[in-house]
This record gives C-alpha cells, sequence and structure tokens, in this order.
C-alpha cells in the first residue's frame, strides 16, 4: 500500500526564476525505507519539507501537481492535520526547538501537551524518549545549554515523542559525533522495524547501504531510483551529481582492475571484508 | 615556538559545572590540529578562549607568550581567527565583499590594504568570482568559504574552523580540504571535526577530549588505533581503518584507500 505518492508534483519559490524541483513522481510504500541523496541545492530539503506541507502552506511559492500522505491532499490539509500524520526533523536543531519551554524535558513534553495527553503518560514518554537519545540525566537543563549535536538528538526526540506513522529527517546526523550518528541510525532502523515509514536525506552512503530499501538521487529531479547496491555503486552516475562513492567500493574497483574480484561492486562493509578474507586465505 | 599554552585550565558555565577539567595544552606554529571528540565534550568550549570569548574558571591561557585576560577579545583577534561553525551564525553583510572587508576594517585596515587583504582572502578561498554576489545567494558550500575568507582577511596567525566540513556535499568537502592545504602553508590551523577522513587526510596532530579532559594527544595514526578512547568519547575511525583492523595481521593505522591496498598486496605476496 503506497502512504505518500507524488504526481507530477514541481515546486518553484517566490522570488526565484528556476523550478528547484520539477516533475516528481515517486511512490513511497507504508514500512519503507527510502534514502535521499543529492549535492547541495538539489532539492532535497524542499522535498522533504513538502511532506507536512510547509510546502505550499508556510513558504511561498508556485505549486504544479499534487503529494497524497496518508490518504489526505498535502495542498488540501493544514500543517497542523498533517503533522499527526508526519514528523519531520529539520537539519538545524535551531529550526526545530521551539524555545517554548526552559527545559529539555518541557522541550519534548511541548507537541504532546498541544494533544491534551494526561500528565503521568506524558512524563513517562518524555523519560523513556530521553533514555532513548542517552540524556537522561539533562532532562532538567535548558535545551540552549546543549552542545550542537546534543540539540539535534533533542530535536529528533521532540519529533519522535509524536508516534508519527511517516517519519522524515533532513540530514538528521550532521553534527553529531560519529557513534551519536550510529546511535541515530540504530533507533531509525529500529522504527523502521515496528513499520514506521522512514524517508531520510543523508549522504552518509556506509549507513544508507545497511538500511535503505530503496535510494532516490536528486538533481532537482529524480535523477534515479533503485536499491542501495546499485545506485551507491554507481561511481559515474554519482560523479556526475557532485556526490562520490564509499571507499568500501573504491577498494572493489581496485581488487576488480587487478583481477582479484569480478562480480558486482560492493558498498558494504561485511561483503567486502568477506571477499577479501577469501583472498588472503 | 609555540602561540598558544593552555596551563591546568578549567573553566564552568554554571558553578560547579566543570565543561573543562585541568586541560593542558600547547599549539606549536605551523601545525593543523585537530580536536576531536563527542558532542559537548568541551572542544568549541576549550577554543573559545584563545580568542578570548570564554575565560577560564581557574588556570590561564597565553597567546604568544602573554596573558590572555589581559587583552581584549578585539586584541586577541589579531592573532586567532574562528570560524563559526554555522556560516548563517557570522555572515550578516549584503555583498561578499563587504562581509570579508568587515573584519579587518575594524582593525583599522583601509583603503588600497583593505583592497588587497579582501581580494587575496578570496582568491585564497576560491571566491573571487563570487565576489560581487549577496552572500544569502550562495549555497551551504560557499557560504563556508565567505565565512573563512572573512577571517583570513584578518591575517591572524592561527585560524580555527569549528566543523568545516558540517552540511557540506562532496564537492564542498574537496573544497574544504583543499582550503586547509593551502591555509597550512601561512597559518596555523586548528580544526574542530567529527569527520574523520578528513581528520586522516588534513591534520599533523590530533587532541581527543572526553568530558572536558584531553585524553589524547599524538598523531592521527596513533589516535585511530586507540579503540578504547575512542569509544570512550563517541568516535569511530574512518571507515577504512576500521575495515584494516577488522583483518587478521593487517597494520591497525591505515589511513587511506592506498595504505590499505599497499597493504592487502603484502599479505598477498606471501
Amino acid at each position: 500500500m503506497d502512504i505518500v505518492t507524488f504526481k507530477d508534483f514541481s515546486w518553484r519559490y517566490a522570488g526565484y526564476r528556476g523550478w528547484t524541483l520539477s516533475n516528481i513522481n515517486l511512490s513511497i510504500k507504508k514500512g519503507e525505507f527510502i534514502g535521499i541523496i543529492g549535492k547541495i541545492g538539489s532539492g532535497r530539503t524542499t522535498f522533504c519539507s513538502s511532506m507536512l506541507g510547509l510546502i505550499p502552506h508556510f513558504y511561498p511559492g508556485l505549486m504544479e501537481g499534487e503529494i497524497i500522505v496518508d490518504g489526505v491532499n498535502v495542498e488540501k490539509t493544514s500543517i497542523s492535520e498533517l503533522s499527526t500524520r508526519v514528523g519531520l526533523a529539520f537539519q538545524s536543531p535551531a529550526n526545530q526547538l521551539t524555545g517554548a519551554g526552559t527545559t529539555i524535558e518541557e522541550e519534548l513534553a511541548f507537541g504532546l501537551q498541544n494533544l491534551g495527553i494526561p500528565y503521568k503518560e506524558m512524563h513517562k514518554k518524555v523519560r523513556d524518549m530521553l533514555k532513548l537519545i542517552g540524556l537522561e540525566h539533562f532532562g532538567k537543563r535548558s535545551p540552549f545549554e546543549l552542545s550542537g549535536g546534543q540539540q539535534q538528538k533533542v530535536a529528533i526526540a521532540s519529533v519522535l515523542i509524536m508516534n508519527p506513522k511517516i517519519l522524515v529527517l533532513d540530514e538528521p546526523t550532521s553534527q553529531l559525533d560519529p557513534l551519536g550518528t550510529e546511535q541515530v541510525f540504530d533507533m531509525v532502523k529500529k522504527l523502521s522495524k515496528k513499520g514506521i515509514t522512514i524517508i531520510m536525506s543523508t549522504n552518509n552512503i556506509n549507513y544508507l547501504s545497511k538500511f535503505a530499501d530503496r535510494i532516490v538521487l536528486f538533481d532537482n529531479k529524480i535523477v534515479k531510483v533503485d536499491t542501495p547496491d546499485k545506485i551507491l555503486t554507481d561511481v559515474e552516475l554519482l560523479r556526475e551529481h557532485a556526490l562520490t562513492h564509499s571507499d568500501i567500493t573504491e577498494v572493489s574497483i581496485r581488487l576488480k582492475k587487478m583481477g582479484l574480484y569480478n562480480k558486482e561492486l560492493l558498498v558494504d562493509f561485511d561483503d567486502l571484508k568477506k571477499v577479501i578474507e577469501g583472498l588472503i586465505k | 615556538m609555540s602561540i598558544i599554552q593552555v596551563k591546568n585550565v578549567s573553566f564552568e558555565y554554571f558553578k560547579g559545572v566543570k565543561v573543562l577539567n585541568n586541560i593542558n595544552f600547547t599549539l606549536n606554529k605551523g601545525e593543523v590540529v585537530a580536536i576531536i571528540g563527542q558532542n559537548g565534550s568541551g572542544k568549541t568550549t576549550l577554543v573559545k578562549h584563545f580568542n578570548g570569548l570564554l575565560r577560564p574558571t581557574k588556570g590561564e591561557v597565553l597567546i604568544n607568550d602573554e596573558d590572555a585576560v589581559k587583552k581584549t577579545v578585539a586584541q586577541l583577534s589579531h592573532t586567532c581567527g574562528y570560524v563559526f561553525q554555522n556560516p548563517d551564525d557570522q555572515i550578516f553583510n549584503s555583498v561578499v565583499t563587504a562581509e570579508v572587508a568587515f573584519g579587518p576594517s575594524n582593525m583599522g585596515i583601509k583603503s588600497h590594504e583593505l583592497k588587497v587583504r579582501v581580494n587575496e582572502a578570496l582568491r585564497t578561498v576560491g571566491l573571487y568570482e563570487e565576489r560581487d554576489k549577496h552572500p544569502l545567494d550562495l549555497d551551504l558550500n560557499q557560504k563556508k568559504l565567505v565565512a573563512i575568507a572573512s577571517i583570513v582577511a584578518m591575517r591572524p596567525e592561527l585560524i580555527i574552523l569549528d566543523e568545516p566540513t558540517t552540511g557540506q556535499d562532496h564537492a564542498g568537502l574537496l573544497r574544504v580540504e583543499a582550503l586547509i592545504n593551502e591555509l597550512r602553508k601561512n597559518y596555523t590551523v586548528i580544526i574542530i571535526s567529527h569527520d574523520m577522513n578528513l581528520v586522516a587526510r588534513v591534520a599533523s596532530r590530533v587532541v581527543m577530549m572526553c568530558n572536558g579532559e584531553i585524553i589524547f594527544d599524538g598523531s592521527p595514526k596513533e589516535a585511530f588505533t586507540k579503540n578504547a578512547l575512542m569509544k570512550k568519547t563517541y568516535l569511530k575511525p574512518p571507515i577504512i581503518t576500521e575495515l584494516a583492523q577488522s583483518l587478521k595481521g593487517f597494520k591497525r593505522d591505515v589511513l587511506t584507500v592506498d595504505e590499505f591496498m599497499d597493504e592487502l598486496k603484502t599479505k598477498l605476496k606471501k
């Protein structure tokens, strides 16, 4: 069953000449994990913002085509209505944190309070979420006393706590340390296993190769949609769009050149490890 | 010769909460030092002591052998330029050249000399052709370069780049890396970064921080073999290093694909 459908969707920001996105056609199935890649300015953030209705409701501009999210037409549905179906974690935590609460606990409870969730239930959800992001001892601190990466975790948690059916993440790990990044990906993977539909924009190819069902390559339009192993090892395609392949793929390319390996190019760490172990036995 | 000496420095934003705990650190001229460590480990807090944005709660910071406490932020900016993590926190002028001129003109640099410095800084970062644009019309890769140029134009001795590759795509990443290699010819450079590939490629020295303390200070090669320390402060070596470490008999301090292939070839010969 399709949970998100883009039909001939195009978007141009007011005051800009070119289309940021043109002629987008894409169907996303319920429970799918979609990875979004593309260079800066390729329209990834615009795409992510469209599912929550920030486009067309919040940003002025010209829209063509239609977007259906969980059965409703985005153009005809308010952002507050859409926010009960879609959670969007922004790239910059400063855009996400409301500042309405003076503590991290209050920040996390903000969305739940607006839904009128009973205090006890809310309290438990907030505690659980703090634990999940590893900030259980920081509940009483102000979000603005945290480091950039910690803020990013709180921002993601403030979206997760609303229990959305569709979770859209726009470069959610851009400011995180490597293990923090891994934690966020693990967290997202767990949510994906629970059946939540995930749409994640990131150029962290090593993780996408492990977790995503399909990858969409953007360059102001959809250039290609395919499985991670197909798209992430297409060195020429990535280079054409100002992206690069993983070092894992690079090693497999060199093994091929040396005549030591003759199958598909690799992007997965464990697959490459096995091949090399076979060679040095 | 040292530019910065940090002696027994502790710092608290709030009484009783130590963000830096007894830090000792010497920065020598010409080094490219990467400060790495988990989010909240005190990296940014430490470097903000170098340009006077923060003052130590305990201990002292010497800049070119003089006590930083006795100098204003404006005075310290002659020695130490800090490029913010997010260029939007720094950029506020409506033309690229004006943005880059702001720092040096505040230092009293005028007319011809100012123009020379601005043009030189823009050429250094590769943005000379974009000089008449509005900074906000540039993409994120270029905005970062404007932020760096505006510091370069002040000609400090030390340039601190806080997370220079955050939010950059591959093209931006390559440009930042090339730029650091350009800067190292004339400046001492500190990068704060979570990007271990960048650290592996450009740093001459790595300082690892955890909970406000320096837990390692040495070469990148050595740093990436300290798995227990790395893990303690939420870091992971580059994926190629991890791959080598996961294979029996491989060197543990492989930093690049080239080094990895060399290692593999020697194993295959045996």
